[in-house]
């Protein structure tokens, strides 16, 4: 017991001591959780889109203006003697909306009346976006001149639950959260392994009375020591300035996040141990923590979306469960009936990258 | 023009170069480093990263059990949006399996559904969604307005249940309604992938030529040869072309390669010309080359200089534009973007490629990447040269 705690003080003072790697410990996922969380959200406002109006009319002002109240589109200007499609090429609106001529004319006398929307499309989910908002602006004004007559007999309640905000700082903070937490410790604790062996100080170690258990064990608290002290960090920020707070029960995050810290330091020290070269543990910890983490857990879009050829493997992603674990903690509030097996599935995964982990070092003899 | 080169490339020049070029012929781990994340990762993102929403699974509580009750749940899970996920008896159940996460979304139809469309009276249903992420929330939301309105049409042409049409006299008063006529240019099948992979080649041949180059430029030091560079009568400015320039040409073939696969694998549309996509490249290829070297003078050993971009990569790549809409930032960081060649060259990689646009179009950008591209290459050479001396 008392080796590995020597083993683990010995590993915390080589971190102090390193400013790079402090900062790395624990400014840039702050950093990191801020800048992606306002950067990566999908929700847009103030989409510039340029209205034609070839009819000038009264009417047709009467719709442009509803156009123009709405938060998520933005009505810039556009000279009359360029066409349409010049605005969307040059990259000054996302769409154009052409109202035609005999507009307030066809509307008085009660026929329909065509307006043309042209989408930039290069981007579909904004594009979808786009038309999705001109389509309510559309039959919200419908709705509005025909005095609320010609709604149609099924409306639908739309309630929003668990963000009804629809802010996507509570959906990414969580994530980005994770994503930090699955990156650097690991990063860390691989940097750290395999250094001892290019540096060749492993000799040390085997050479002394420690065990390999104890050696791993005194390293990997270390790096959970780094990562529960990140986690700290970071989820200070998430209950000041993300504004999120407990949904329900708080101990099954509070023990997933323990297993979670093993489960990235044993992933680290597992790559240190079976690459002993720093550059190549750094690129795979790159390929593991931050690349599987970031495509194949859900974090940004949901797994649903991923084709099924890849699918399965994010069922391997252990930060895919704990992204649904610390969602589940603080938006939705299952507690533990809701994630009980997926805390049993981080805590088996951490496991596993132990056993690699010492089975590559049981023998404590020179290799590489 | 001929004097120039001779003189650009004299003979120094082109030992240094062949130098640097044997050097990397001999580290295969290089080569295939530099072919071959770029391929992985332009696929996984390209088919991993997908803001579609399909296949919402939708819970449904049918207190009214009546023919059109099954009628506007047959409409809604036969569109490709929702997908049918179960009935529940009651709408606590229901919020239960929201909670665990067992569905996305609920239906709850009222007892009195059907009596109230056959009386011509307005009926409203509830719709739950799981908002937790707010862009699928928004989009499925959408959907469910969507089908709702066109069941609504659908009920009123039917006939089924008979309007009694006012007589002609007040027939003035009522209005003629706005149809909105979308039309997606550009990428009407609205396929996702094409936005992602065109970013994501952008933040590759960054971050690639970034590393890459912030390796070379470092490993000299590293390896302690960087005196005897220095003895040589070959200047600085000198040593600098000759060790950028095969990295050039290495990464050129990365960009090449991921063209390719671009083409072939997600089926991008080139409706614009391709020349414009690969002076683009270059350019960013350049200016990554140059934020390499910047990093490489600030680090001691590859390790650091590893480490450091960890520092500078995800802002640069995250505030650009490549892979979400700009108008998604907050407003005081939108006009930052001018100063990021991942945004300028997202554009050029999407306007060359998707919306065939002309240089009219793309000028502004061509002139911020070759900007940051000059201003970028000079401060490199300047920070090499100054840590020489």
């Amino acid at each position: 017991m008392r080796r590995i705690f020597a083993q683990t003080r010995k590993e915390l003072t080589q971190i102090v001591r390193d400013w790079r790697t402090l900062a790395l410990a624990l400014v840039l996922p702050v950093v990191l959780l801020l800048l992606m969380s306002t950067a990566i959200s999908l929700t847009v406002n103030d989409l510039p889109i340029v209205v034609q109006d070839f009819d000038d009319s009264s009417a047709s002002h009467d719709f442009i203006d509803s156009v123009r109240a709405s938060i998520t589109l933005h009505v810039v200007s556009w000279p009359v003697n360029k066409t349409a499609e010049e605005a969307l090429a040059s990259n000054v609106a996302r769409a154009v909306m052409i109202i035609p001529v005999h507009f307030g004319r066809d509307m008085a006398r009660g026929t329909n009346s065509p307006v043309q929307l042209l989408v930039d499309a290069s981007d579909a989910n904004t594009a979808k976006l786009v038309s999705g908002y001109a389509n309510q602006i559309a039959s919200a004004y419908n709705q509005q001149t025909a005095g609320g007559m010609e709604a149609g007999p099924v409306k639908a309640a739309i309630r929003l639950w668990y963000n009804p905000g629809l802010s996507s700082k509570k959906f990414y903070g969580p994530g980005v959260f994770v994503l930090g937490l699955s990156m650097f410790p690991p990063l860390l604790a691989a940097l750290a392994m395999a250094k001892e062996g290019e540096q060749k100080t492993i000799l040390q170690v085997y050479v002394s009375s420690i065990s390999a258990h104890e050696f791993l064990l005194g390293k990997i608290i270390a790096f959970m020591a780094v990562a529960l002290a990140e986690c700290l960090v970071m989820s200070s920020l998430l209950f000041t300035y993300f504004g999120l707070s407990f949904a329900g029960d708080p101990t099954p995050f509070l023990i997933a996040t323990i297993l979670y810290a093993f489960c990235v330091a044993s992933f680290g020290t597992m790559v240190g141990v079976t690459i002993p070269n720093q550059a190549a543990a750094l690129q795979a910890v790159a390929l593991g923590g931050f690349l599987l983490v970031f495509l194949l857990s859900g974090l940004m879009f949901p797994i649903e979306n991923i084709p099924a050829g890849l699918r399965w493997i994010s069922n391997f992603i252990w930060g895919r469960y704990y992204i649904e674990i610390v969602r589940d903690a603080l938006l939705q509030g299952g507690g533990w009936p809701a994630v009980w097996f997926k805390v049993l599935i981080v805590g088996t995964i951490g496991a596993i990258f132990y056993g690699i982990g010492w089975r590559g070092m049981r023998r404590m003899q020179v290799k590489a | 023009m001929r004097k120039l080169l001779n003189d650009l490339f004299n003979h120094r020049i082109r030992a240094l170069i062949k130098k640097e070029f044997n050097q990397i012929r001999r580290d295969r781990r290089l080569a295939i480093s530099l072919i071959l994340p770029p391929v992985v990762q332009l696929t996984l993102f390209g088919f991993a990263l997908s803001a579609a929403v399909t296949n919402v699974r939708l819970g449904v509580v049918d207190d009214s059990r009546s023919p059109e009750s099954r009628e506007l749940i047959a409409t809604l899970t036969e569109s490709k949006s929702f997908r049918l996920a179960g009935y529940y008896f009651s709408v606590d159940q229901l919020g239960a399996a929201v909670s665990r996460g067992n569905v996305d979304a609920g239906i709850v139809v009222p007892y009195d559904y059907a009596k109230d469309l056959a009386r011509e009276r307005p009926t409203t249903v509830q719709f739950l969604l799981n908002a937790m992420n707010a862009n699928t929330a928004t989009i499925s939301k959408a959907y469910a307005q969507g089908v709702i309105r066109s069941y609504n049409n659908g009920l009123r042409n039917q006939g089924i249940h008979p309007r009694i049409e006012p007589v002609a006299g007040s027939d003035l008063s009522r209005r003629g309604q706005v149809q909105l006529r979308p039309a997606f240019l550009y990428n009407p099948g609205l396929v996702d992938s094409w936005f992602i992979v065109t970013g994501v080649f952008g933040l590759l041949l960054i971050l690639n030529s970034s590393l890459v180059s912030s390796a070379a430029m470092v490993r000299e030091r590293e390896a302690g040869t960087i005196e005897q560079l220095l003895m040589s009568p070959a200047t600085t400015s000198e040593i600098i072309i000759a060790k950028i320039t095969p990295l050039f040409f290495l990464l050129c073939m990365m960009m090449l390669v991921a063209i390719g696969v671009l083409k072939l694998a997600f089926g991008v549309p080139f409706h614009g010309n391709v020349l414009f996509l690969l002076f683009g490249g270059s350019l960013c290829i350049l200016s990554g080359i140059s934020i390499g070297t910047v990093i490489a003078t600030f680090s001691k050993s590859a390790q650091q200089a590893q480490l450091t971009s960890f520092f500078i990569n995800p802002p640069l790549s995250s505030l650009s534009g490549a892979l979400n809409p700009i108008e998604a930032m907050p407003k005081w960081l939108q006009p930052l973007t001018v100063l990021n060649p991942i945004h300028h060259f997202a554009t050029i990689v999407r306007g060359s490629t998707l919306k065939g646009s002309g240089f009219m179009d793309l000028w502004p950008n061509f002139l911020g990447l070759l900007l940051f591209t000059i201003v970028l290459v000079s401060l490199s050479i300047w920070r090499f040269r100054k840590q020489l001396s």
